[in-house]
């Protein structure tokens, strides 16, 4: 049990005075990154990267004790906004509007939506830390087998979870999936380079990029629902208690839930911790897994907590989990990851598994950090829910503006672009008729999200093994060149995704013809 | 409703048609030599579209022999409670690049106060002025992130 030892030793170093104080200031300033649009854990990351150079000079351990905090407050905070405003604090968040919002605004419990997402991204956090102190060098060593033929499996089953996606229109669900994978793919190919879909328009060549839409289509789009309904009068009334029956509340909402959050941690940490992936596509995952699994299926996307608590626990464990090969390999698991990879190499540390040996102080104190980190975030914030919910009692006519603004801050800081700002507010129009027509708009955003990266995780595949779709199940043979040694990890996971597309269709299948029989049975 | 779901199925099946139509070049597989992998630029986009293109027909054509349904707005104000935040919101954006994020943050705030909400505007006047002013110590100072300056900024009168 030498881990155990090493683990509360770097407890202990986390906990000396000037870390805890370090790795504090981080995550009250991640939080607040997190809350504020536009500013993403990257950019904080990269702009604390700076002043972490004076702080390594003595104490290394800090220094990534105050980045690492704010990473953990990013992945809280991003939760705020998402569930009170419809407005993605983070683009992890962004699958916490399916269900987040409408729990917090149609069934008027903001309270209990903040403290549920709150308690799954602690339970998400400590699953993935416990995984990083046992197993970090195994598993890393592991992710390294998967390619591009199994990201793309994984994606696959993306969306294939996604698919049903509110089931009430499958047809306007693959409909909106294909928008998202042709706004996707606007700009330039980002294999070979060649522009594509824009129409001789200068704008349109740096892409339609998933964080602006969503602002426009979920924000802008509520906002101007939400006038519709002031006329009508069918604004719900909001319940918004001090003291913490939300938080015990959700505690017995996680118990009930507890079996398909921790599959889902551990999915998103797995996530995580490949190369190139992060806590994004992991959290829209786990929310498609979470409703293909649910009992109440019909209740995803009226405020759910399934539907909040799966994602966010994804979320975080994506977090922790995207550390992990970049400490022990040098290979980032995500951006942020990445940002973190270039501090340490600024303060003369090389990411290696020789760093557990030779930095031992350093590598069990940010696991220790991870801890204490998730703890200390978690703590603050289910301490500011029930202030943070009062917010939704602010009249209609005070907050609407304020949500603008936010939105628009949020689209235009993302890439210091008035196009984008353009983008958001004609979405937020397209999304509210879209809303009104009955098209569902989460599989949109999913697609756009995760269109790039299949693309991009189809046709390198196809790069790497000259053209042969044969790469998605076989190996190539060392001797002969042929891909003719079987994959087992590919191909179980392309089974899986194929199985997984077929599913809904024998479902719906079934449901025909037991209707069909139902009809003829009294008229025989 | 029957129209509009058909007119949106009809819109959104044209941008896929424009998206096939622009990467039609490069949208079958190709000759390896030619294009890495075998296929090109326009394959994975040109049949993302196809697939909208089948699924809108199949929306469109259920609409039209589906039942009438209740029209998209109940009554004409409801387009106008709408319009009221659309319009405002449209003009600040295009002032974005002439006023600036701040100045236009206390000015639309007030002002949709005042016009959505039928607040006196000494009371949405200074809500504005306190938002802008928390955005600017939030972003321009604590967090060094440039928002867009107005043109008294350029000539040198205002810090923002």
């Amino acid at each position: 049990m030498e881990v155990l030892g090493d683990l509360i030793g770097g407890l202990g170093v986390a906990m000396r005075p000037e870390n805890f104080l370090l790795l504090f200031v981080g995550v009250v300033l991640g939080l607040v990154i997190g809350i504020l649009p536009g500013l993403g854990g990257t950019s904080g990351v990269a702009i604390l990267l700076p002043i972490t150079v004076f702080i390594a000079a003595g104490n290394k351990v800090g220094a990534v004790e105050l980045l690492a905090g704010l990473y953990w407050g990013a992945l809280f905070g991003g939760v705020v906004t998402s569930i009170l405003f419809n407005i993605p604090g983070e683009p992890w968040s962004v699958a916490l509007l399916f269900d987040g919002y409408p729990l917090a605004k149609r069934k008027g419990r903001p309270g209990l939506a903040l403290t549920s997402a709150f308690i799954a991204a602690l339970l998400g956090s400590v699953l993935a830390a416990v995984l990083f102190t046992f197993f970090a060098l195994p598993l890393a060593e592991k992710a390294l087998e998967f390619g591009p033929p199994e990201l793309l499996a994984v994606y696959l089953m993306a969306f294939a979870t996604l698919v049903g996606l509110e089931s009430s229109s499958p047809l306007k669900s693959i409909m909106m999936i294909g928008v998202g994978l042709v706004l996707a793919s606007v700009g330039f190919d980002t294999l070979t380079g060649a522009p594509r879909l824009n129409y001789g328009q200068l704008w349109l060549l740096s892409g339609i990029t998933f964080v602006p839409v969503t602002i426009g289509l979920f924000g802008i789009g509520e906002v101007l629902a939400a006038a519709e309904e002031q006329g009508t009068g069918q604004l719900d009334r909001i319940s918004a208690k001090l003291g913490l029956s939300d938080f015990f509340e959700s505690l017995r909402a996680l118990r009930q839930r507890i079996w398909i959050t921790l599959v889902n941690a551990l999915i998103g940490f797995w996530i995580g911790v490949l190369p190139g992936t992060g806590a994004t596509p992991a959290s829209f995952l786990s929310y498609g897994i979470a409703r293909q699994y649910s009992k109440n299926k019909e209740e995803f996307g009226k405020g759910e907590i399934s539907g909040i608590m799966s994602p966010q626990a994804s979320a975080n464990a994506a977090g922790v989990g995207s550390l992990l090969p970049m400490i022990t390999l040098g290979v980032p698991g995500s951006p942020t990851a990445a940002v973190i990879m270039a501090g340490l190499f600024q303060w003369g540390l090389t990411p290696s598994a020789l760093l557990f040996v030779e930095q031992k102080d350093f590598v069990w104190g940010l696991i220790g950090g991870i801890y204490i980190g998730s703890l200390l975030a978690f703590v603050l914030c289910v301490l500011a829910a029930p202030y943070l919910a009062m917010i939704m009692r602010i009249p209609y006519a005070v907050i609407t503006p304020f949500i603008i603004m936010i939105s628009i801050v949020g689209s235009y800081t993302l890439n210091t672009s008035m196009t984008d700002v353009f983008i958001t507010i004609i979405f937020g129009l397209i999304g509210y008729w879209l809303r009104k027509m009955k098209y569902p708009l989460a599989p949109l955003v999913v697609a756009i999200v995760l269109g790039d990266a299949t693309e991009k995780a189809m046709r390198q595949s196809l790069i790497a093994s000259g053209g042969s779709p044969l790469i998605f199940f076989f190996r190539q043979d060392s001797s002969t060149g042929q891909y003719t040694e079987f994959n087992a990890l590919a191909s179980t996971l392309m089974l899986i995704a194929i199985a997984l597309f077929l599913l809904p269709l024998a479902q719906w299948l079934l449901r025909r013809r037991r209707r069909r029989d139902g009809s003829s049975a009294p008229a025989a | 409703m029957k129209r509009y779901q058909i007119g949106t199925a009809a819109a959104i099946m044209l941008i896929a048609a424009a998206a096939m139509y622009d990467t039609r070049a490069s949208a079958l597989p190709e000759d390896v030599q030619l294009s890495p992998g075998g296929l090109g630029a326009g394959f994975y986009p040109f049949w993302s579209a196809a697939l909208i293109l089948v699924a809108g027909a199949a929306v469109a054509i259920r609409a039209l022999r589906g039942p009438e349904g209740a029209p998209p707005f109940e009554a004409r104000e409801h387009v106008y409670d709408v319009l009221k935040v659309v319009v405002p919101t449209l003009a600040a954006t295009v002032a974005l690049g002439w006023l600036g994020f701040y100045l236009v943050t206390a000015i639309y705030v007030a002002f949709f106060m005042w016009f959505v909400g039928r607040y006196r505007l000494w009371w949405g006047a200074p809500v504005g002025v306190a938002l802008a002013i928390g955005f600017y110590l939030a972003f321009e100072q604590g967090f060094r992130v440039a928002l867009p300056k107005s043109f008294l900024y350029t000539m040198g009168v205002l810090p923002f």
